[in-house]
């Protein structure tokens, strides 16, 4: 048998990975009631934080500033099932491989460790699809968000150039869990509110100021909410107060960003891989 | 068997860098944690009052005490929940532990320990920035110390109860560690009057609020350490009711929650252990 | 010559940190916790293709090291290391698509899949197409007498079944060179008999297969491996077949025969080829026992023709051969479980 050319080895290690992830939400159905019921709980505190926060007779500006803030909360909490499968189910997952020993097999094989890690990304997305689209519905049917769809090619394109450089920045931080065990585990821990803060995913980001605004576009998160928020919420109770920069222009840049978290995961997977060897931590159990 | 455990816990929970970045660590968490309620709270007043001074809102005084103290309940019902998961599928010490003539549920309560006592660090620390960084008035008298202390034992049980139905249920489950550790303590994030008052919920939801001694354990606290000015300005649902009742509510569902632990636990482990599934590996 | 592998003055040593306590001061006794330790000291070996060769050693000796190294799972300290002619530091990718490894005591794979699905996802990471990896999955469990178990949940089955589905995912992207380390440990003896001959027969049986097997089981190596090496505190003692091995420490066979009465020993004695020997009357069975160290095995056909010369008749015969656990005891100083 003649050896698989490199597209075809990491596509079918891609499918190989994603596999158990697919076929253990089908046999293990617990995650329905954690990922559909129990995130809508979060994302109802939040708003219900903005609604405590109205006096006691709200004009009908507030209301709209308000609902709008309501609105912000649901793209937010949408895009949250994702960049929490970024975090845990895909870059702190190898350090789980590394505990059950699965992670030397896996780096024993000629497979690229970006098809493993997409592999893990594609897996998770029916569940965290599952969970994106439930908070999306709810926030639609019980919080009384209107949506304004527009331009859904636009929004599809800055969907999903956000999911792909989120996802390349999750392979980057991926890459530390090969060198690094529980140190890793805890930095992904403390990494998880301030990515929900400077990203913005419960208010908009422009309060917290044009230059920390600026910075935080370096997160992918950032740029796509905001995007996101202006294409379906074109007319918001804030106007267009606290929109960032255009959504073309985001989306230009998201485009950017994609390509350098790919490369840059490329990057650090090999470095860190290759350190870790030295180090003989690849194989370390218990970290 | 208790020590054990909870030395275990501990060592599990700080031996994984060193001291000083641990320190470290141990303050950024919680403070950061903070910060995205400093936010909202900020964008929330800027359009309700126009004036986003944090340090004289009564409602974000609120709001940050119930976040400071809520952080007990978080870290420790993920940490009862994390002892069943990672012994089972990690670490694959549960059959070892479980087999032993210890109780596995002292096992647990001990393990918790550990995160009560992180989660001791971090409320200090979040409660320290609020007062000094953003000018929150805490202030408790000397008489209220030892009723503060006995209310923070009654609420720790009732958290470490609760944190027990949860480890009992994650016999029964698969690997979720993190889907329910954020999950669950959002239910009480959203019912028990946290972050917003019990009165912005709609009936039903403060019905079910009423039922969580949570809710009671951090009325009872913000009783004791917010000034009583800020307290009257906030509309929390539970005026009606005095400390004192608020206190015997916390101590009578802290008891049905304890009973409930244990009868949960034994009833899950004994599911678990009839179909086998006491050290399952489900990681995928 | 290709070797299939081969190392040239490999050395790999471990740092080791003091333990972390955060109540605790560090231990006075930095030596105690910390310390490098040197797991490979200059390691030359060479395994040529299609060579079943064994490496014994005691506990912490290197062995894992070695094969880690080899692997491409750990990089040298210094030194260096090739398999199948690539380069264990530069040449990764080559190396990969041609070896696989099989730990004993794997807890590899996911509880929630069948074995079949276990075995097939660990396929796919070396892009064997699915068709082809189903066929050599299901023909590798009828050999490993594990076919009824193909559409059983992973966290069902025994020690000995989880095994042999290790030993098949190692053997179903056909690699060219396979490490086995302690493939047998914890099995029972059919498992593991099952597991020694379809190894043996898949290195004889197929061209350029090569299999370095780390044991602790001496009748292990010795009926599996043309070589044997031992390795101890990182450093290679002895290397060459069993047989040479137990000929270098010189020592004796010993034969023991159970025969009719013999009326005079002294034909036995004047025996070339054979050091001392004892005989013990047995008067109730009509029979003596001679206990006869043999220096020349080629002796043995004369002590039996000075016996028959006899009229006495050999009822019993045994043969006593210095073992590999011999060997190593003389080598290392100590039991292999010790």
């Amino acid at each position: 048998m003649t050896e698989p050319g490199f597209i075809r080895l990491n596509v079918r290690a891609l499918f190989g990975r994603s596999y158990p992830r697919v076929i253990g939400g089908t046999r293990e159905l617990s995650w329905i009631f954690f990922e559909t019921v129990l995130p809508i709980l979060s994302i109802a505190a939040y708003v219900f934080i903005y609604k405590a926060f109205l006096p006691p007779n709200p004009d009908q500006t507030m209301l709209d500033k308000v609902n709008a803030l309501v609105g912000y909360v649901v793209i937010g909490g949408t895009m949250t099932a994702f960049w929490l499968n970024v975090l845990w189910s895909m870059a702190s997952q190898l350090y789980w491989e590394k505990e059950v020993g699965n992670l030397q097999l896996y780096m024993m094989a000629p497979m690229s460790r970006m098809a493993l890690l997409g592999g893990m990304a594609v897996g998770g997305m029916f569940m965290t699809s599952t969970r994106a689209l439930t908070t999306l519905v709810v926030g639609v049917f019980i919080f009384g968000i209107v949506l304004t769809i527009s331009n859904p090619l636009l929004i599809l394109a800055v969907f999903f150039v956000t999911l792909i450089a989120l996802y390349g920045m999750g392979m980057m931080f991926a890459s530390l869990y090969l060198l690094y065990g529980r140190e890793a585990w805890n930095l992904s821990a403390l990494m998880e509110e301030p990515i929900f803060l400077l990203s913005g995913f419960y208010f908009p980001v422009k309060a917290l100021g044009q230059t920390v605004a600026i910075g935080a576009s370096v997160i992918p998160a950032t740029l796509g909410l905001d995007a996101l928020r202006q294409l379906m919420f074109p007319v918001s109770g804030f106007g267009t107060q606290f929109y960032f920069f255009s959504p073309e222009l985001e989306l230009a840049v998201l485009c950017v960003l994609a390509a350098v978290f790919l490369v840059l995961a490329k990057l650090s997977l090999g470095y860190l891989e290759t350190l870790a060897k030295r180090e003989g931590k690849l194989t370390t159990r218990h970290q | 068997m208790f020590k054990q455990a909870a030395w275990l816990g501990w060592e599990m929970d700080s031996n994984w860098t060193e001291p000083g970045l641990f320190l470290i660590y141990s303050i950024i968490k919680p403070v950061a944690g903070a910060f995205i309620l400093v936010l909202m709270s900020f964008v929330a007043l800027f359009i309700g009052t126009g004036n986003p001074d944090l340090g004289k809102s009564a409602m974000f005084a609120y709001l940050f005490v119930g976040n400071a103290f809520f952080i007990y309940v978080a870290s420790v019902l993920f940490g009862c929940f994390q002892v069943i998961q990672s012994d089972r599928e990690w670490y694959q010490t549960i059959r070892y532990v479980y087999m032993s003539p210890i109780n596995f549920y002292t096992y647990i309560v001990g393990r918790a320990a550990s995160k009560v006592l992180l989660a001791t660090i971090a409320t200090a620390v979040t409660l320290a920035f609020g007062v000094f960084a953003l000018h929150i008035d805490l202030s408790m008298s000397l008489w209220d110390i030892p009723l503060f202390l006995a209310v923070m034992v009654i609420g720790l049980l009732c958290v470490v109860a609760i944190g027990l139905c949860l480890a009992g249920l994650s016999f029964l489950t698969a690997k979720h560690t993190h889907g329910l550790a954020e999950g669950i303590p959002g239910m009480f994030y959203l019912f028990c009057g946290v972050i917003f008052p019990l009165s912005v919920l709609p009936g039903w939801g403060q019905s079910v609020g009423r039922a969580l001694p949570i809710t009671y354990w951090l009325e009872a606290i913000r009783r004791l350490i917010l000034p009583s000015s800020q307290i009257a300005q906030v509309t929390t649902g539970l005026e009606q009711t005095d400390l004192a009742g608020i206190i015997a509510l916390l101590l009578i569902s802290t008891a049905f929650f304890f009973l409930l632990s244990i009868l949960l636990f034994r009833m899950t482990e004994y599911l678990a252990r009839k179909a086998g599934i006491i050290d399952m590996t489900t990681n995928y | 010559m290709t070797y299939a592998t081969e190392t040239r003055d490999l050395t790999r040593i471990f740092k080791r940190k003091p333990k972390r306590n955060l109540l605790k001061r560090k231990s006075a006794k930095k030596k105690e916790n910390g310390g490098p330790v040197t797991a490979l000291d200059h390691v030359n070996l060479t395994i040529k293709e299609g060579e079943l060769f064994g490496l014994l050693g005691p506990n912490g000796a290197g062995k894992t090291t070695l094969i880690k190294v080899l692997c491409t799972l750990l990089l040298p300290t210094s030194g260096s290391a090739y398999v199948a002619g690539f380069d264990v530091s530069k040449e990764v990718n080559q190396i990969r698509r041609k070896i696989n490894m099989v730990s004993g005591g794997e807890t590899s794979g996911y509880g929630l899949l069948t074995t079949r699905e276990n075995i097939w996802m660990f396929s796919q990471f070396y892009g064997i197409p699915s068709k082809v990896a189903k066929e050599r999955i299901d023909e590798l469990m009828h050999t490993f007498g594990l076919y009824d178990k193909k559409n059983v949940k992973v966290r069902t089955l025994s020690t000995g079944e989880r095994q042999k589905m290790n030993m098949i995912r190692g053997f179903v992207t056909d690699p060219e060179i396979l490490f086995l380390d302690e493939p047998t440990l914890g099995l029972d003896v059919n498992a593991s008999r099952t597991i020694r001959e379809y190894v043996m027969n898949w290195v004889r049986k197929r061209e350029h297969k090569t299999v370095l097997l780390t044991t602790h089981y001496m009748m292990e190596a010795e009926m599996m491996c043309d070589r044997v090496a031992i390795i101890d505190r990182g450093r290679i003692l002895a290397l060459d077949t069993p047989a040479n091995l137990k000929r270098m420490i010189r020592k004796e066979s010993t034969v023991q025969l159970e025969v009719d009465t013999l009326k005079s020993t002294a034909p036995i004695g004047g025996i070339k080829g054979i050091g001392n020997f004892s005989s013990k009357d047995d008067i109730a069975h009509g029979t003596t026992n001679l206990t006869i160290i043999v220096e020349d095995e080629s002796a043995i056909s004369d002590i039996m023709s000075a016996i028959t010369a006899q009229g006495s008749r050999i009822r019993s015969m045994r043969k006593t051969d210095p073992t590999l656990e011999d060997v190593f005891i003389s080598m290392v100083g100590k039991g292999l479980e010790e």
